[in-house]
């Protein structure tokens, strides 16, 4: 059975939100609010509906031929999926946590339509079906996040929005061409048919290895591979729950989730392994891992410091992928979602400590955890689990893909999760340190560099509540890891049910 | 066995919610609630019941992390006791050593509230961890345990607040996460080549892997870290002193038998051919360096816990050793592992019963002197093995190395045992020089649950039973054998003190070498590790941003050289008439041609 009907709308929820928000008035925030968070909902519902009729055997397809040869195709598989689920969920904790952050600024209207048109381009990555439907939305996903970059309007944040377009856009055309170069070599390929190119032979093998680089090279911008990350601790100008959404799902996220569709939907896994490709993703995820962690001791700053770390964790996703065999698979997949769920409550404690204290510093971080012990325990939370310590999320990210590293005959790889987890808790911990056991402006020394009581909490409940149900989930997804229905459980499926067939 | 772990959690998580739900937020003023209450106390409680309750017990959790699976046996009970008898004692003890800080607290004074806070919610979930790497079975859910206790310990340690706790703090994180790294790298490399989930099935996969030896190596330094293994040993004479007295006692009486858990649960002991002779030739070598070596560096010590804590080093050299042994010898490893383990819970209540004993010399409880410093020395002189527990534990120990036919080795252990006993003489005469003299009653719980530490640590061959775990008193004809060292140490303490008393007046010698050692090497070279990755790292930005400015000026003269393009557009608009004429002309030409 086919509903074809289901995706669209899930789509449709999202997009038709942008005109309506457009067509409201600028001071009308609470039918605003009242519109985003209904969609908000609504996605979710639709999504979880669709989660219930796959596990229940049917199937989700929508379809129509633009010009010959050419189809626009929304699809539902496992992987786009959970991704899909992923960012409703964040999508809605998001919203909420914008309304609040947003509050009293100036061009709210041009913000949520932008964003709303953000996650609608997300829905469509995660749904697309084709290379020809997931380009389409990459692009718009480019387009409509730069309003976002450059939201506050100040000269840093235009010379931000236009280093990000620079980036994205150069990449974008990359990935055009290489998408058309595979296009004209067999046609329209269906994400799931892996026989296409796998049966091309040998002598086909050369060109197929220089199509995915090409292919990488555009892929890599959005999801900031070494040496095409410069953009992304740039774009930090933005503000708080465009930041939390672009590390989270948004750009970066789509761009590792377009590297998984080429390794395993187009590629197919074999194939991917046979040509070598693995061998080159997983060298460059390791160069990306070291390099970013690097660079993140060196920040001073809260948002910058995270930039880094998430340059260098989603290459846990790519390395994961790059791992051949079913624990890789699953750690790179589990970390799709599990780094999403880390690094959104990571941003929103950002934004809280901005908001709340005008904190932008480490050094001034001082005490936090006594002013805003809810959010400095969400923050704790986050940093754990990047460090990988048990039993956050990450913790399952690191565990698994250390097995695939073995598992894939190069227990080397082992030495550079070691690595990455000694540097990530030498940029973690002395942050966890000033919140929890230095002595700052709370007990009396010195003070805040810009305190405001945004709520009867030690901050707004629009911020607060957000981010302590990420950190809550990010600490279940590892605890009951072993549950049905957890992370781990639909990437275990989704790897042996799909991709190791 | 649920209830073991969560109650303690439970306990943990109390005042934090009680506040949040009293206040509506952490830390706003208002009624401030006893927090080391007896219900605090009581954390380690259901543990103690767990282990004295008869039967084997196994529980299984499939939604728990990766699949949890946690075991009560015959191995694990021991440890279980003496783990959760020291806790309790340990907890009882606190509420009388921070009365004062207490009393502060509740007349309103923030910094003694906030470190007491801190104290109530993390003094709970180091034990939880302690407890939870006893039980598990699965490796997750031990390294859990494992991680929990050792960051959670961190606020134990640096409780007081002031420099020197820091230091210490700093001292045992990063030795810590070091460690950390390296359990993380064995477990992931030996679990992944085993495909192994449960702790029995990584013993086997090491012994069967082609890597194991490394495997093993990196697990045994990882957990050696813990158990003060010589040269990884740095943090504990830094951290141990700094921390609340009964905080050092279960740091220095229980956590540091983590490690040594850590080490049986993973190194592939007793199994015959598991090609492990080259590590365990190491492990003996780094034991009785250890064992002899933290002797002379703990002898300079000033601070009586800063003694207490190479001597703990020197006896896990002692255990280390033992384990080295075993992985030489697996043959030997039945009877072995028995001494172990009694030695382990001997040394666990003993050092207990000693770092207590420093408070109870700092506020002496009204007894009669001789009482008093007969019952401190009675740990001490037990720790040499000369009495009690320490008597049962030598003797099971040298047992077995005599009919494995280790005689040198056992010369050698005697020889730290002399050690001992002059470290035992160096803490206890630095705590009479330091002791205190203001006096507390007697009856108050700090003075008891020490007196209950001390009769329990020289009873350990009394109870341990309790937990199936046999052991047999020496025959009386062996006793000069095991009694010699204790002799000998105390001729020379007493020369030592004859000695110094000669010489003080003479020369000033340097009398005190700083605690941690090595410590100061290892912060020196991973500050200039530190610095330079750093600094390689602001290298890299200046000279990506640099990059991207050249490519940002190549595109603007591009742009620019597209604008001079503009230019001849006015050209063109001049030939434009010209040209669509000529092309006319041409056109018709070629018609009138064809």
């Amino acid at each position: 059975m086919s509903q074809a009907w289901l995706p669209l709308a899930t789509l449709a929820t999202s997009l038709l939100v942008v005109p309506a928000i457009f067509a409201l008035p600028e001071r009308a925030w609470r039918a605003r609010a009242v519109l985003n968070l209904s969609a908000a909902l609504v996605k979710l519902a639709l999504v979880a509906l669709m989660v219930v009729g796959f596990y229940l055997g049917h199937s989700f397809e929508f379809g129509f031929t633009v010009v010959d040869g050419v189809r626009f195709l929304l699809k539902v598989d496992a992987l786009g999926l959970t991704f899909a689920g992923l960012s409703s969920l964040l999508w809605l904790a998001t919203t909420i946590y914008a309304i609040g952050y947003l509050e009293d600024s100036p061009n709210r209207k041009r913000f949520f339509g932008f964003f709303s048109l953000c996650i609608a381009s997300t829905v469509g990555i995660s749904l697309a079906g084709n290379l020809f439907t997931f380009l389409l939305f990459y692009e718009l996903l480019t387009l409509s996040t730069y309003p976002l970059v450059v939201h506050r309007g100040h000269p840093r944040a235009l010379a931000a929005g236009s280093l990000y377009l620079r980036y994205t856009l150069t990449g974008g055309l990359v990935l055009l061409l290489g998408v058309v170069a595979l296009h004209a070599l067999v046609g329209d390929i269906a994400f799931g048919d892996r026989e296409v190119l796998a049966d091309l032979g040998p002598d086909y093998h050369p060109l197929l290895f220089g199509l995915f680089l090409v292919m990488l090279l555009g892929l890599g911008v959005k999801a900031a591979l070494v040496p095409l990350h410069g953009w992304l601790p740039r774009a930090m100008v933005a503000p708080a729950p465009v930041s939390a959404l672009l590390h989270a799902v948004a750009v970066v996220k789509a761009g590792a989730f377009g590297i998984v569709r080429l390794v395993y939907d187009v590629y197919g896994i074999d194939l991917s392994f046979e040509l070598g490709l693995l061998t080159v993703l997983t060298v460059v995820a390791t160069i990306t891992i070291l390099y970013g962690s690097i660079r993140a001791l060196a920040q001073e700053e809260l948002k910058p410091r995270l930039a880094f770390s998430t340059v260098s964790q989603v290459s846990y996703i790519v390395l994961g992928i790059s791992l051949f065999g079913p624990f890789g698979t699953i750690a790179g997949l589990v970390h799709l979602m599990h780094q999403g769920l880390m690094k959104v409550t990571l941003f929103y404690c950002a934004g809280n400590y901005a908001e709340e204290l005008g904190i932008h510093r480490i050094d001034e971080l001082d005490g936090a955890g006594r002013r805003m012990p809810l959010t400095s325990l969400a923050f704790t939370v986050g940093a754990l689990g990047m460090i990988g310590l048990p039993p956050v999320a990450g913790f399952v990210s690191k565990w698994y893909l250390g097995l695939g590293a073995v598992q894939a005959g190069m227990p080397w790889v082992i030495a550079v999760l070691v690595t990455s987890s000694l540097l990530n808790a030498a940029y973690f911990l002395p942050i966890l340190h000033r919140l929890w056991f230095r002595p700052g402006p709370e007990h009396g020394r010195g003070e805040w560099p810009e305190e405001r009581h945004l709520g009867r909490l030690e901050t707004s409940g629009w911020l607060l509540w957000p981010t302590a149900a990420t950190a809550l989930f990010s600490l279940l997804a590892g605890l009951l890891a072993g549950m049905p229905f957890s992370p781990l459980d639909l990437a275990a499926i989704m790897a042996t049910g799909e991709y190791l067939r | 066995m649920i209830l073991a772990l969560l109650w303690p959690l439970l306990v943990s998580l109390r005042n934090p919610l009680r506040m949040l739900m009293e206040h509506g937020a952490l830390g706003r003023p208002g009624h401030r609630p006893e927090l080391l209450d007896r219900v605090w106390a009581s954390a380690p409680l259901p543990a103690l019941a767990l282990a004295l309750w008869p039967g084997e017990t196994a529980l299984l959790m499939e939604g728990w992390l990766l699949g949890g699976q946690w075991h009560l046996d015959e191995a694990r009970r021991p440890w279980l006791l003496f783990t959760s008898l020291l806790w309790i004692a340990a907890g009882v003890y606190a509420r009388g050593y921070l009365i004062a800080e207490q009393q502060a607290a509740e007349a309103g004074d923030v910094d003694a509230f906030r470190r007491l806070l801190g104290l109530a919610l993390l003094w709970p979930l180091t034990l939880t961890g302690n407890l939870l790497l006893i039980l598990a079975e699965d490796i997750p859910s031990f390294y859990l345990g494992f991680t929990v206790m050792t960051f959670a310990a961190y606020g134990l340690v640096v409780h007081a607040g002031h420099h020197d706790a820091h230091l210490g703090g700093r001292a045992y994180l990063a030795m810590a996460l070091f460690g950390e790294a390296l359990i993380l790298g064995g477990l992931l490399w030996s679990a992944g080549t085993a495909d192994a989930r449960t702790l029995s099935g990584l013993r086997e996969g090491i012994a069967e892997a082609e890597q194991g030896m490394w495997m093993a190596t990196l697990l045994w330094l990882g957990f050696g870290v813990k158990a003060g293994v010589a040269g990884l040993h740095v943090w504990l004479p830094l951290a141990h002193p700094v921390a609340p007295t009964p905080a050092s006692a279960v740091l220095s009486g229980v956590m540091i038998k983590a490690g040594l858990i850590g080490w049986l649960s993973t190194l592939p002991l007793g199994v015959p051919h598991a090609g492990l002779e080259p590590l365990g030739r190491v492990v003996l070598g780094m034991g009785l360096a250890g064992a002899l070596g933290a002797t002379l560096l703990g002898i300079v010590q000033r601070h009586p816990k800063a003694v207490l804590a190479y001597s703990s080093v020197s006896q896990m050299g002692m255990i280390t050793t033992l384990v080295g042994i075993g992985l030489l010898e697996p043959a030997l490893w039945p009877a072995l592992s028995v001494a172990v383990v009694l030695f382990a819970a001997h040394h666990g209540m003993t050092k207990g019963a000693l770092f207590l004993g420093v408070g109870i010399s700092e506020h002496p409880p009204r007894l009669p002197t001789w009482l008093l410093w007969s019952l401190l020395s009675l740990p001490a002189l037990s720790l040499t093995g000369a009495l009690a527990s320490g008597l049962a534990a030598k003797w099971s120990m040298k047992s077995v190395l005599y009919d494995g036919g280790h005689g040198l080795l056992v010369t050698w252990l005697s020889l730290a045992a002399v050690g001992t006993t002059l470290l035992m003489a160096r803490a206890l005469w630095r705590q009479w020089c330091e002791r205190g003299h203001h006096t507390i009653p007697w009856r108050a719980p700090m003075p008891l649950s020490w007196l209950f530490v001390v009769l329990g640590a020289a009873g350990v061959p009394l109870w341990l039973p309790l937990a199936g775990m046999g052991a047999t008193w020496p025959p009386l004809a062996e006793l000069p054998g095991l009694l010699w060292p204790t002799l000998v140490g105390l001729v020379l303490a007493c020369l030592a003190v004859a000695g110094a008393a000669t010489v003080r007046g003479k020369w000033r010698v340097k009398r005190r070498l700083l605690p941690g050692d090595l410590w100061w090497l290892y912060a020196a070279l991973s500050r200039r590790g530190l610095a330079m990755l750093a600094k390689g790292s602001r290298n890299m930005e200046s000279r990506a941003s640099r990059l991207r400015a050249r490519l940002v000026e190549k595109e603007e003269r591009v742009v620019a050289r597209l604008g001079d393009v503009t230019r001849y557009e006015r050209g063109f608009r001049r030939l434009a008439v010209p040209l669509m004429i000529g092309v006319a002309v041409l056109l018709l030409v070629g018609f009138w041609l064809e």
